[in-house]
């Protein structure tokens, strides 16, 4: 909880730094009280978890470790910011403040152990994000994107608020544990209204992650939004959703596994093939990236279809994999846009010759996301695989072995353009502050690749 | 009972108008009357504090609200977006689903046996008070994040610009 009032208090400071023209002090003041919250945290993992405040909140070992890793990413994208803010206005400082007031209610997505919270968190969540859609207020795209997320987004909230009503009028509690007690209580005569309750929530929470067919709102948000916050919705506020998604079913509703899981696997089913074949057609690699984020969805939500015990730690590698490699691939694409103004494919062209590093920097994101050997993406889609099959899904994980052959072709695209197009340009400038978030992320895809022991064994 | 399903009658009829009508106007105005069948039913169930910030907050002043950024819209047939038969006809699909799915799950519940209240102030405020205050603090606590953060936002977006030099 800690953690939580100190991200709080830091964005509040941050908006009296803006206040007072303190420019240059938002970067560092931001990450120093990120890392404090991070440490915050982790000091928490020893102890015993209990329900606090009359339940609301529960740091338990899932909590905390989905926590550090939205903390982490966050401190990777605040170091892809330096400079992109003030191109677009000048407001950098509340900008900063949106983005931790979003990590906030992402942090209360996946500690939350009352549905109450969990519905604030998720708003707390998108409410931040609706505005820093709309960050570029002259730009169409950008304005399309926030009015867009925000219709969609309320929409979804109404989906999800009606079903916790449901799950409130036959269980008589927003708390998790009444909620579990009731189900174990009538394992076979649980009131209808939880069930439509489930059907409800399946469909407000498929909102949010973007899985299809609610997935509308994806491509066009992704597209449209500047894109460090494209960067930042789909790797914390995506990690952050699965979270809640997961803690909720995995918690709650297990006993009641054969109503809702065809319900899923149909999801997960459309949501790969849809993600996968629209990717394939894109010509605008951050529109590719944004369709692929939409197939990664299906691929998590592989854990919460064959729910079990390996379920958190599964959801937990593959989110770490995705959110780094996304960091790197949409890092990268800052820089080429700035420097080339398109981000088409063929922006690309030739950068292997001009920036090797960089260029091998974002091959090793690419094969993590379509999930080559020796990256941490392998690890995490290897997990998911073996949940899947441990349930005797066959057909899924055969579905999906061909959804991540079709992964491959558009990942290696932008692969080939960089190594065997040639083009005259000029070397891709970058400040410290992005090889630091670059190298760092490509660092620790690798090592999870390699060791992926030190996070599957977590929780 | 016979008030509570005339109630309920309207409450359906009123929001039904709201989508059929033609008139943005028309349709708030609907909108306004089926807000004022909820305070009804908030009554009926001896809520009365959700019943008075249902009264003044939603139907009086968010609706009116509403109204007025109608008028400055300036709303009319010419800009009404146009909707494909397609479009109609898959919404109509999926409203009924959920139809047929809730009526389904509300089907198979009996009624219960009509509770007698223990306590008849339940809905008073004095009581909410003391839930939110107690039970659901942290919550309520929070929730001052997001109404903080929906401030910094409306004004970041309402705000202009300065021109660049």
């Amino acid at each position: 909880m800690s953690a939580i009032i100190t991200l709080s208090l830091l964005a509040i400071l941050l908006l009296y730094l803006g206040l007072f023209k303190a420019g240059r002090s938002l970067l560092p003041i931001s990450l120093l009280g990120l890392a404090a919250a991070l440490v915050m945290y982790v000091m928490q993992w020893a102890g015993d978890a209990t329900p606090i405040y009359s339940g609301m909140v529960l740091f338990d070992h899932y909590a905390i470790a989905f926590s550090v890793l939205c903390i982490l990413v966050t401190m990777l994208v605040m170091l892809l910011s330096k400079g992109y803010f003030d191109a677009a206005s000048v407001h950098v400082a509340e900008y900063y403040a949106l983005i931790l007031f979003s990590l906030t209610g992402a942090l209360l997505v996946t500690s939350f152990h009352n549905l109450a919270m969990l519905f604030i968190g998720i708003e707390i969540m998108s409410v931040a994000l609706y505005i820093l859609a709309g960050i570029r207020k002259k730009d169409f795209a950008s304005n399309e994107a926030a009015l867009k997320y925000f219709l969609m987004g309320a929409f979804s909230t109404g989906f999800l608020l009606f079903g916790i009503t449901l799950l409130y009028g036959a269980s008589g509690s927003f708390d998790l544990a009444a909620i579990k007690a009731y189900v174990i209580a009538n394992p076979q005569g649980v009131s209808p209204l939880f069930y439509a309750g489930i059907l409800l929530l399946i469909v407000g929470l498929a909102f949010k992650v973007g899985a299809a067919p609610f997935h509308f709102w994806t491509p066009d948000v992704y597209d449209g939004a500047p894109i460090l916050i494209t960067t930042f919705m789909s790797t914390v506020v995506k990690t952050a959703a699965f979270a809640g998604f997961l803690r909720l079913f995995y918690f709650c509703f297990i006993p009641l596994h054969d109503f809702w899981e065809p319900v899923l696997l149909v999801i997960t089913i459309i949501t790969l093939f849809i993600g996968n074949i629209t990717a394939i057609a894109q010509q605008s690699f951050k529109r590719m990236l944004a369709y692929s984020s939409i197939s990664h969805a299906g691929y998590m939500l592989f854990a919460i279809v064959a729910i079990g015990p390996a379920a958190a730690s599964s959801v937990l590698v593959y989110a770490g994999a995705y959110s780094l490699a996304s960091v790197v691939a949409f890092g990268i694409l800052i820089l080429v846009k700035r420097a080339t103004g398109s981000d088409h494919f063929e922006a690309f062209n030739g950068l292997a010759r001009k920036n090797p590093y960089l260029s091998a920097a974002l091959t090793i994101a690419m094969l993590s996301l379509a999930g080559i050997p020796l990256t941490a993406g392998f690890i995490g889609k290897f997990m998911m695989f073996s949940s899947a099959l441990a349930d005797y899904q066959v057909l899924l994980v055969v579905l999906a072995a061909i959804n991540a052959a079709m992964g491959i072709f558009y990942y290696f695209r932008v692969i080939v353009s960089m190594y065997f197009k040639p083009a005259d340009r000029d070397e891709v400038t970058m400040t410290a502050q992005y090889q630091a978030a670059i190298w760092v992320a490509v660092l620790l895809t690798v090592v999870l690749g390699v060791y992926p022991t030190l996070l599957a064994g977590l929780i | 009972m016979s008030v509570f399903y005339f109630v309920a009658f309207l409450s359906v009829f009123f929001a039904l108008m709201t989508i059929f009508t033609k008139n943005p106007v028309h349709s708030v105005l609907y909108l306004v009357i089926t807000f004022f069948t909820f305070t009804v039913h908030y009554i009926l169930l001896n809520a009365q504090f959700l019943a008075v910030v249902n009264f003044i907050v939603y139907m009086g002043a968010i609706m009116v609200l509403f109204l007025f950024v109608l008028m400055l819209l300036n709303l009319n047939k010419d800009t009404e977006p146009l909707k494909s038969n397609l479009v109609k006809f898959m919404g109509v699909i999926a409203g009924m689903c959920l139809v047929v799915t809730l009526a389904g799950s509300f089907r198979a519940l009996e009624s219960s046996e009509s509770i007698i209240l223990k306590d008849p102030d339940i809905g008073l405020v004095g009581n909410l008070g003391r839930v939110l205050f107690s039970e659901f603090l942290l919550p309520f606590e929070i929730s001052s994040i997001l109404l903080l953060t929906a401030m910094v936002g409306a004004v970041l977006l309402a705000k202009n610009d300065p021109k660049k030099a």
